[in-house]
Parts: C-alpha cells; sequence; structure tokens
C-alpha cells in the first residue's frame, strides 16, 4: 500500500500553514517506511499530480467549520466529495475533490482519502501561528499516525 | 428582480472577481478585482536578502520556482553578482520544465473546457476521431481503440449522473461548435495531458531536490553539486534520466497540445475578432546566456497599440528605460495613497473602503509601463520575439497560423493574434519554442559539465549602506519582476509586480482600464445567465487566480454569479 500525507496551505498567511507545519512536526516522528510526507504548499491545479499512484493519501489542511480555533475534525473520502462547498480546503482552488473528481475519471485516484482538519484563527498575512492553532499541531500529528498505523 | 447564484461564493471568496454589465448581447462593463488583501511583501521587511526566495516561493502555489527566481535575480541585481554559467543553464532549465508543465495544464485542465463539450462526444464515432487525430498529428495515442476507450469512460460518466470534473461546464451552451469527434479527440488528449504534465514536473523536481517549493536556489547561483563521477550529485545518469522526460514531454507538446489548439482555434475564428482589450504589450528577456546576464536566449520588450514595428526591446534588467518605466498606482486599489510609485518606493497599506464602482473596488494596484496599461502574457513574448526575428519564434507563429488556415478555411495573419484565441494560440507557440529550448539548454549544460566546469556559486557579501535591485523573469502567465531595496545587509523593501496584477489590473488614476477590463468589453454574451464567453475571455488570459463572475444588466439588477477555476 501506497501512503502519502500531505500538509495544505499557504505559510504566508498565519493559520492556513497549520498543514505545512504538522507536517514539519512528523518529520520528526518515527513513521513506518516508504511513506512519502510532504508540504504540498497550495498547490491548486498541480494536486492530481500529486495523488496518483498512492492507494492512500491523508490531508492536513485548515477546514472552515463552526468549531473554536484549534478544534480538529477528521473526514473520509465520501464527505469531502459530497460536501466541497462546505469545506474550505484552501485559499487556493481548485479543490481536494475537484483533483479527486479528475483522477476518479482518469481512473488513476487513490482508494483512500483522508483529510485531517484544523479550525483555524486567522488567516490574515504573517508567517506565525495562532496560540489555539500552534496547540493542535502536536494532536493533529498523533490523529495522522494513528491513521498511518491503523492501516499498515 | 432575476437573480440567480449559480455556485456558492463561500467556495470563492478571497479570488478574483469580475463584474460585467451586460446590455444587448454584449459586455458594456467590466471591473476586474481581487477580493483579498494579502500583504505578503510586508512579511519580508527586516529580512536576510539570502533568505528572501523561500518566503517568496510561498506567494502562489501554481508559480512557486517563478518567485523564487526573481527573488534571487533581484538580489543578485542589486549586488551585480555575476553567477556560474552552470547556475544559469540548471535554472533555465527549471524554468523551462515548469513552464512546460504549466502551459500544458492551463490548456488542458483549465480553458480547454470553456470550447469542449464533454457531453457531445457520446455522439463521437471513434473511428472517425482517430483519423481526424491521425490527419493533424503522428501522435501513437490517437487510435481508433483508445478514442472508443475514452468515450465509454465518458458514458459511465454521464450514465452515473454525476458529472464529476466536467460538473462546472456549460453543456449543450449555443456558443459551443466543435463537431463531436473533435471533442473526443479533446478529452482523450485531456486524460494523456494528466500524465505527460507529470513529466516536466518531474523535470523540476529533479534539478529543484523537489515540488513544489524547490531547494537548489541560492543568492549566487544553486546548490547541485556536480560531480560526474558521484552517484549523490548532479551526474551524467541524472543527465540522461532527465533527457528522457524532457523528450516525453516535448513529443506531446510538439504532437498533441500544438495540433489540439490549432484545430480548436480552427473551429472557433470569430474569437480571433473578440478579447484584443489592451494591445500595449510587455515581457522581458529570458533563459540568461552568460554569467553577467547580458545576454538572452528569448528576447523582450514593449509593443505600442498592437504595432510590431513600433517594438522597442528590453536588453537586460540594466536596461535603463526599463528601471524607470514601471510604476504602481493605487487610485482604485484599497491602499493608501493613489499616485504612481516606482516599485522600489512602492507601498502596502491597506485602505479598504467596500467596492465602489467609481472609486476604489480592488486589492490589486494598476502597475503601468511609462504611464500606460499593459498586457504580458505568452501573446506578449511571442509577438516580441516575432518583432525582433527571433527564428524559433517565428518558426512556430508561421507554423501555427498555416493550420489555423487549414482547418478554419480563413486566412490566420499576425493581428488576428489579438484577440482572446491568439492568446491561445500564442501560449502554444510559446511552448513549442521552449520545448526546443529545453534541448538546447540541457544540451549546453552537459557539453559544459563534462567539460569539467563544477562552479555553481559565487558568495554574495552585502555593503555597507543602501542598495536596489531588480530581477525579472518571463514566467508561464508574462512578465514578473520582483524589486527589491537592502540596506546594511537588510531588506528595507520589497515589491512584487506579478503577470496578474498587470493583467487584472483595475483602472488608474486617469480611468484608464487594465487588459481583463478592456478585453471583455463587446465581448458577446448569448446567455446572461450562463456567461460562458466571459470565462473564454479571461481564461485566454491564464489568472493565476480562481476567480468570481458577476453579471449584471445597465439597471444594476444582479443576473448570474458563477464560478471560474
Amino acid at each position: 500500500m501506497r501512503t502519502a500525507v500531505y500538509g495544505i496551505g499557504n505559510i504566508l498567511l498565519g493559520d492556513d500553514g497549520v498543514g505545512p507545519a504538522v507536517v514539519r512536526h512528523l518529520s520528526s516522528l518515527p513513521l513506518p517506511p516508504n511513506i512519502v510526507l510532504e508540504d504540498l504548499g497550495t498547490p491548486s491545479l498541480d494536486l492530481p499530480s500529486y495523488l496518483a499512484g498512492f492507494d492512500r493519501v491523508i490531508f492536513i489542511d485548515a477546514v472552515a467549520l463552526d468549531a473554536p480555533p484549534g478544534t480538529i475534525r477528521v473526514f473520509s473520502r465520501s464527505e469531502i466529495l459530497a460536501a466541497p462547498t462546505g469545506i474550505r480546503v484552501s485559499p487556493h482552488e481548485p479543490t481536494l475533490a475537484d483533483a479527486l473528481h479528475v483522477l476518479d475519471f482518469a481512473g488513476t485516484a487513490p482508494r483512500e482519502v483522508v483529510l485531517v482538519g484544523v479550525v483555524p484563527s486567522t488567516l490574515d498575512g504573517g508567517v506565525a501561528l495562532s496560540r489555539e492553532v500552534e496547540g493542535a499541531v502536536g494532536r493533529a500529528a498523533g490523529v495522522v499516525v494513528e491513521l498511518v498505523r491503523s492501516a499498515a | 428582480m432575476k437573480k440567480i447564484t449559480i455556485d456558492p461564493i463561500t467556495r470563492i471568496e478571497g479570488h478574483l472577481r469580475i463584474d460585467v454589465e451586460v446590455d444587448q448581447g454584449q459586455v458594456q462593463k467590466a471591473w476586474a478585482s481581487s477580493t483579498m488583501w494579502r500583504g505578503i511583501e510586508k512579511i519580508l521587511v527586516g529580512r536576510d536578502p539570502r533568505e528572501a526566495w523561500l518566503f517568496t516561493q510561498r506567494f502562489c502555489g501554481v508559480c512557486t520556482t517563478v518567485h523564487a527566481l526573481a527573488s534571487v535575480r533581484a538580489v543578485e541585481d542589486a549586488l551585480d553578482l555575476e553567477i556560474p554559467l552552470n547556475a544559469q543553464y540548471i535554472r533555465n532549465l527549471i524554468l523551462i520544465a515548469h513552464a512546460l508543465h504549466d502551459h500544458i495544464v492551463h490548456f488542458y485542465q483549465l480553458s480547454a473546457l470553456d470550447w469542449v463539450d464533454v457531453t457531445q462526444v457520446l455522439s463521437a464515432d471513434p473511428k472517425k476521431a482517430s483519423s481526424i487525430a491521425e490527419s493533424l498529428s503522428e501522435w501513437p495515442g490517437n487510435s481508433a481503440k483508445e478514442m472508443a476507450a475514452v468515450k465509454a469512460r465518458v458514458k459511465g460518466l454521464v450514465d452515473s449522473g454525476q458529472l464529476g470534473p466536467f460538473a462546472h461546464g456549460y453543456w449543450g451552451h449555443p456558443a459551443m461548435k466543435l463537431p463531436p469527434e473533435v471533442n473526443l479527440i479533446a478529452v482523450a488528449h485531456y486524460l494523456q495531458a494528466l500524465e505527460y504534465q507529470r513529466y516536466a514536473n518531474q523535470v523540476v523536481a529533479m534539478l529543484g531536490g523537489k515540488t513544489p517549493h524547490i531547494q537548489n536556489v541560492a543568492v549566487g547561483g544553486v546548490a547541485n553539486a556536480i560531480n560526474v563521477a558521484s552517484e549523490a550529485t548532479l551526474n551524467v545518469d541524472r543527465l540522461y534520466a532527465m533527457k528522457s522526460l524532457l523528450d516525453k514531454t516535448i513529443d506531446f507538446v510538439q504532437n498533441v497540445y500544438v495540433p489540439d489548439v490549432c484545430t480548436v482555434a480552427g473551429f472557433y475564428p470569430d474569437w480571433f475578432g473578440y478579447g484584443a482589450g489592451v494591445t500595449n504589450y510587455l515581457s522581458v528577456p529570458d533563459l540568461p546566456l552568460d554569467t553577467k546576464s547580458t545576454q538572452y536566449e528569448l528576447p523582450g520588450g514593449f509593443i505600442p497599440n498592437g504595432d510590431v514595428t513600433k517594438y522597442v526591446p528590453i536588453t537586460s534588467q540594466k536596461d535603463a528605460t526599463w528601471r524607470k518605466a514601471v510604476t504602481e498606482d493605487s487610485a482604485h486599489a484599497w491602499y493608501q495613497g493613489s499616485g504612481p510609485l516606482h516599485p522600489w518606493k512602492g507601498e502596502t497599506e491597506p485602505n479598504f473602503t467596500d467596492w465602489q464602482a467609481d472609486g476604489k473596488y480592488s486589492w490589486v494596484k494598476a502597475p503601468r509601463y511609462n504611464g500606460q496599461p499593459a498586457q504580458v502574457g505568452p501573446l506578449a513574448n511571442v509577438l516580441a520575439g516575432y518583432a525582433a526575428g527571433n527564428p524559433l519564434m517565428k518558426k512556430w507563429t508561421d507554423a501555427a497560423l498555416e493550420k489555423i488556415s487549414t482547418i478554419a478555411g480563413v486566412k490566420a495573419t499576425i493581428p488576428m493574434l489579438h484577440s482572446t484565441l491568439g492568446r491561445h494560440g500564442a501560449r502554444a507557440v510559446r511552448t513549442a519554442v521552449l520545448s526546443e529550448l529545453a534541448k538546447k539548454h540541457w544540451q549546453l549544460l552537459t557539453d559544459n559539465v563534462l567539460k569539467g566546469d563544477t562552479a555553481i556559486y559565487n558568495k554574495p557579501s552585502f555593503p555597507k549602506g543602501e542598495i536596489s535591485g531588480v530581477g525579472f523573469h518571463e514566467a508561464p502567465r508574462g512578465t514578473l519582476s520582483h524589486w527589491v531595496v537592502i540596506d546594511n545587509g537588510v531588506i528595507k523593501n520589497y515589491q512584487a509586480v506579478v503577470p496578474t496584477t498587470w493583467n487584472a489590473s483595475p483602472r488608474d488614476e486617469k480611468g484608464v482600464s487594465g487588459p481583463y477590463e478592456a478585453a471583455l468589453l463587446r465581448n458577446p454574451i448569448a446567455d446572461p445567465e450562463h456567461p460562458l464567453e466571459v470565462l473564454r475571455t479571461i481564461h485566454s488570459f491564464d489568472p493565476c487566480m480562481a476567480c468570481a463572475v458577476h453579471t449584471f444588466d445597465p439597471a444594476g439588477n444582479h443576473i448570474a454569479r458563477v464560478k471560474v477555476l
């Protein structure tokens, strides 16, 4: 099973950088071998290129939810596809759902896709995370580690 | 009053917004605005100039490499720092590979569906599609079997009731004119493009360490250790692995992408009559061939009023006119002040007022060249190359015009390129030129390395006091420039004037519109609720942001709001 773990978001826009921050955190943890771990930034139209060929992809990104900053919620593949407009995956379009639609049509989409979403406090320009989201980085990394182990 | 919201605005907030007033089947007024304050440049003030590129390559997710390279060029320019020949060639190859990737993605993933009706594929004859495709090029992926398989795939999608990636298309729109077989060919190539765009990206990753966010750049050169005999460095094996990826990409560009653009253009000749907009064109020379960046592979310069005989070349980053001519104006942008400022004096202090048709309405400033708006992008670059007599630009432009003429049955000419379709044609021409230059610059690098030159880096040293520099790059979306002021080795000011800023420019202090706004005027609109024609013109510029289009009637009544990716 080929697995990729991708952080999504812009590190220059405050808490939008939470995905890349979780990837940095994960890079210091012992993960099973052969897992691709990458900070994809805001890949937009390039996203399909990074998904094709994997069996399972775990994303970490800021998501807009009616919940306190730092809240973590895990979305399944069907939730991502069913409610693309409810989850603002990053400031860049197209969304993860769009990329999955393209690859589903091409027949090369990963079977398993999970989004670990973290609710942001601020998306204003700046390279630092808010205190609430900074505090969620370790927990989000823990969720990713569990997900990786559960199917490894 | 009739008010239709086609797509939830929540998906597109913070991006580009286009407002058009439609009357009598045409766009009468247009406004282009960006709805998100970014202020990213302010993050750079006070930082080490050697690290600026690490931040600038995060400006945009699509164009990471271009902002990395424009940034190091700006700092090197301020220092008058030469860089080794290997570093120039490696950077050139990265820029070429990135552009090949980007142009392929733009056409197939972003804009082809403005012209291709996917649902029409169901009535296509795969055998006929195959013979049409085989008459256009010698691409092996055009067999009747391949076409039948793609048709079956589309049928499966339509039968499922979910149009997946095509759900937002304007299927059955009266402005769609391709025969079913050409629609089928286009969808087959759309799928193949997903594979081939990856090869070009792999070249960027091989040289840049990884993508996105290359890691091999440095002020003073690159960090790619070269040793022909070492496994861990740039060696002969890696050079040849890269060549094989480039060869596949070149094949796709010349035998699929270029013929596809010419074919689509040939079926929509009326679109050579719309979308000219601002016909002052700006491009800059790129792919430097010497250590001091005085000689360039591709020319660039300014063309006033679409008149290629009045072309004024820009010689290098040191060109005196270029260094003075660029200003940004905030009269209609949400920043303090209004008067045009040179980027070295540029300010990024917000002053939000709400969207005002006659006042401030965008977060994008209005860049001007000698006080005039300018269109940037492949069309500007191709016209400059044509005006300068660049042999590759002439060869591919003439070949494309001839192919379009054959299909359209109308003679396609240079003046017709000032149009929505002209921008697509020019992008294909530029991609073909770059595909040839990919081979050339691979050879230049390989020859230089085999000659025993392993130099990759010259260490920068920063003087006391204030210096300023500009780094430019003819990026896939057009002229990009980074302007830096350094004081005692620390960044004092930093401004990036990006291609989409030139094209999405709001009106300036004189009320003169930017390229998007001007190009939309008199654009036909068959169905105001489904403004496909607006998408065609905006997409032809290859905007770097997703954008929202709002249409309304002269009384200000809202007609539609649609998403444009």
